[in-house]
């Protein structure tokens, strides 16, 4: 460790001077942009774009699915990839060809799963085959209200091994002498998991749970992918107003959609902060 | 017949849960796979063959249990021909997507080590507050941070130049945060021995550090290779009238309508570099993802 040496800034200099011009200053910059009216006159309108933002039905629209979508996504996430790390540790030394496999999808451009996931969820396809082999009515999955299931499918497949090998490298610290003692009691696997495993590393699953939900707003991808610029109203996320009103040149609207959402994402930060420290106040 | 018993014997240690996990498990990676398998066969299935066949995907042949192709009637390397004699549109994509992720990655290189190091092997006033601002960009949505950077990039006169999609990534804070938190565990005895031998904050950051980071740096990269041959929102918002600068990643839905068996050859191309590196870089790329766990 080095303490108080000058050059520590010469190293820091490229690093913070490309954070500060590229995300900080715009970040701070950009709140007086979305107070003026933008026009050549540059008046200073308050709250104005706000509020008209506020009122667009297609930003409502937007806003709604990003949530819904998004809140959709990171609780199935999360609890597959606790219930899968799970399965994982079972398995011990066995377990590392499986989490290779869960994760490599992570890294598998989704752009290029779009014929195949296509393929698959048509009319006559895999998935209604099952549908129907199941008893079930063969769906649409490729229009209006059936979209969304594909979708999240195609983001769940692509983002869950995230989640495992963080969740496997905490259970892996677990004390095996807990399970011993449950198992002696009559625990059985579903009781140890979430009463033994689960409070034993909170810490993990709270990351877990906010690095898949933070994440699960870029399932804007999977939408655009498989409907375009224009999507049905299902699938039309805030990313997608925002593209469309970059496209129109109206950038006030812009900022002032991206900090009104800014403001809900750090509400539920802070709400979700809050009750984990409520819940686990000996830590 | 010993061989038998052995194999009984591995079998006998999994607990009945053991060996349904294990079920479940080969399942799900089955299923896992199989969009990846399939879109590698049917590269490689002739054009009048596949257009066939999708032109059948919108009715439902009840007379069939699967409707599903499992081999070409004729192996094909025409589709391949084409994207790489032919016509080179897919090529020069895809030649696209390589030079922003290549160019990405050397200004990642250049600049997230050295953020890393000094944030971790640094005492200074404001070290924590720096750490902590990374930490909030590394968790505000793309859509938050997007609005106010174009604001700064058309000040700066970047937009709709291969540099708008380029900077901002170089600077990435999730990387600096993944580095960081690797540096900040090597223990201080390694550079103090190096100390010992007069080597100063630079060149201890060359000889002991870089050397000792060798894996993490292996699975960043990877991962950011990853993060720009799939990238989506920058191009399409950055360079909104450049549709020629785009990276294969945001046109595959514009050009896929060109000819199925092209599609799918394209998409194979693709993928095949991300599966590659992952092949490589697996057993790095988890240890690196463990990382992120905030200590």
């Amino acid at each position: 460790m080095f303490h108080r040496k000058k050059i520590v800034w010469l190293l820091l200099l490229p690093g913070l001077a490309g954070l500060l011009a590229f995300y900080v200053v715009p970040f701070f910059g950009g709140i007086y942009f979305s107070l003026m009216d933008g026009t050549f006159a540059n008046e200073f309108v308050g709250l104005a774009n706000y509020k008209r933002v506020w009122q667009n039905p297609m930003f409502q629209l937007g806003l709604k699915n990003t949530w819904e979508l998004s809140l959709l996504c990171a609780p199935v996430i999360w609890l597959l990839a606790f219930l899968l790390a799970g399965m994982l540790k079972t398995l011990r030394h066995r377990a590392t060809p499986f989490r290779n496999i869960l994760l490599l999808p992570y890294l598998m451009p989704s752009s290029a799963m779009l014929l195949i996931w296509t393929l698959m969820f048509d009319y006559g396809g895999v998935v209604n085959r099952m549908v129907t082999a199941m008893g079930f009515e063969r769906v649409l999955w490729l229009e209006e209200d059936a979209l969304r299931f594909p979708i999240v499918l195609l983001y769940i497949w692509k983002n869950v091994g995230f989640s495992v090998v963080l969740f496997a490298s905490a259970l892996s610290a677990v004390h095996p002498s807990l399970y011993e003692y449950a198992s002696l009691e009559g625990a059985g696997w579903w009781t140890q998991s979430f009463r033994i495993t689960l409070p034993q590393i909170l810490p993990t699953a709270f990351l877990v749970f906010v690095l898949a939900w933070v994440n699960a707003f870029k399932i804007f991808k999977e939408a655009y992918f498989i409907g375009g610029d224009y999507p049905s109203t299902q699938i039309y996320t805030l990313q997608h107003f925002m593209n469309n009103k970059f496209a129109k040149l109206e950038y006030q609207d812009v900022t002032a959609a991206a900090y009104m959402f800014a403001v809900g994402v750090m509400v539920l930060f802070a709400l979700m902060y809050m009750s984990k420290a409520v819940r686990s106040p000996s830590e | 017949m010993a061989k038998r018993r052995r194999i009984r014997h591995r079998l006998g240690r999994l607990s009945p849960g053991g060996v349904l996990a294990l079920a479940i498990l080969v399942a799900l990676s089955v299923l896992i796979l199989i969009p990846i398998v399939f879109t590698f066969l049917y590269s490689f299935f002739p054009k009048g063959e596949i257009e066939a066949y999708l032109k059948t995907r919108g009715s439902y042949d009840t007379t069939k249990w699967l409707d599903v192709l499992y081999a070409p009637a004729v192996f094909s390397l025409r589709q391949y021909y084409k994207i790489f004699i032919e016509d080179p549109t897919y090529l020069r994509l895809l030649c696209n997507s390589a030079l922003y992720a290549g160019a990405i990655l050397l200004g990642q290189a250049l600049v997230i080590p050295l953020t890393a190091y000094a944030l971790s092997r640094f005492t200074f006033r404001g070290r924590d507050t720096i750490f902590f601002c990374i930490l909030i960009l590394m968790i505000l949505p793309f859509q938050v941070t997007m609005a106010p950077s174009v604001m700064m990039l058309r000040w700066l006169g970047l937009m709709d130049t291969v540099w708008a999609v380029i900077l901002p990534m170089c600077f990435s804070p999730f990387y600096i945060f993944l580095l960081r938190q690797f540096m900040v565990s090597i223990p201080n005895e390694l550079l103090e021995a190096g100390m010992v031998d007069g080597v100063g904050a630079v060149r201890g950051f060359v000889h002991v550090i870089l050397p000792v980071c060798k894996p993490i740096l292996g699975a960043a990269a990877a991962l950011s290779f990853a993060d720009c041959w799939n990238m989506v929102e920058q191009p399409l918002v950055y360079l909104a009238n450049r549709q020629d600068l785009r990276p294969l990643s945001v046109m595959f839905n514009q050009i896929s309508t060109e000819g199925a068996d092209v599609a799918f050859a394209g998409s194979a191309l693709y993928i095949l570099p991300t599966l590659l590196i992952y092949l490589y870089f697996q057993e790095d790329i988890v240890a690196g993802i463990q990382l992120s766990e905030l200590k």
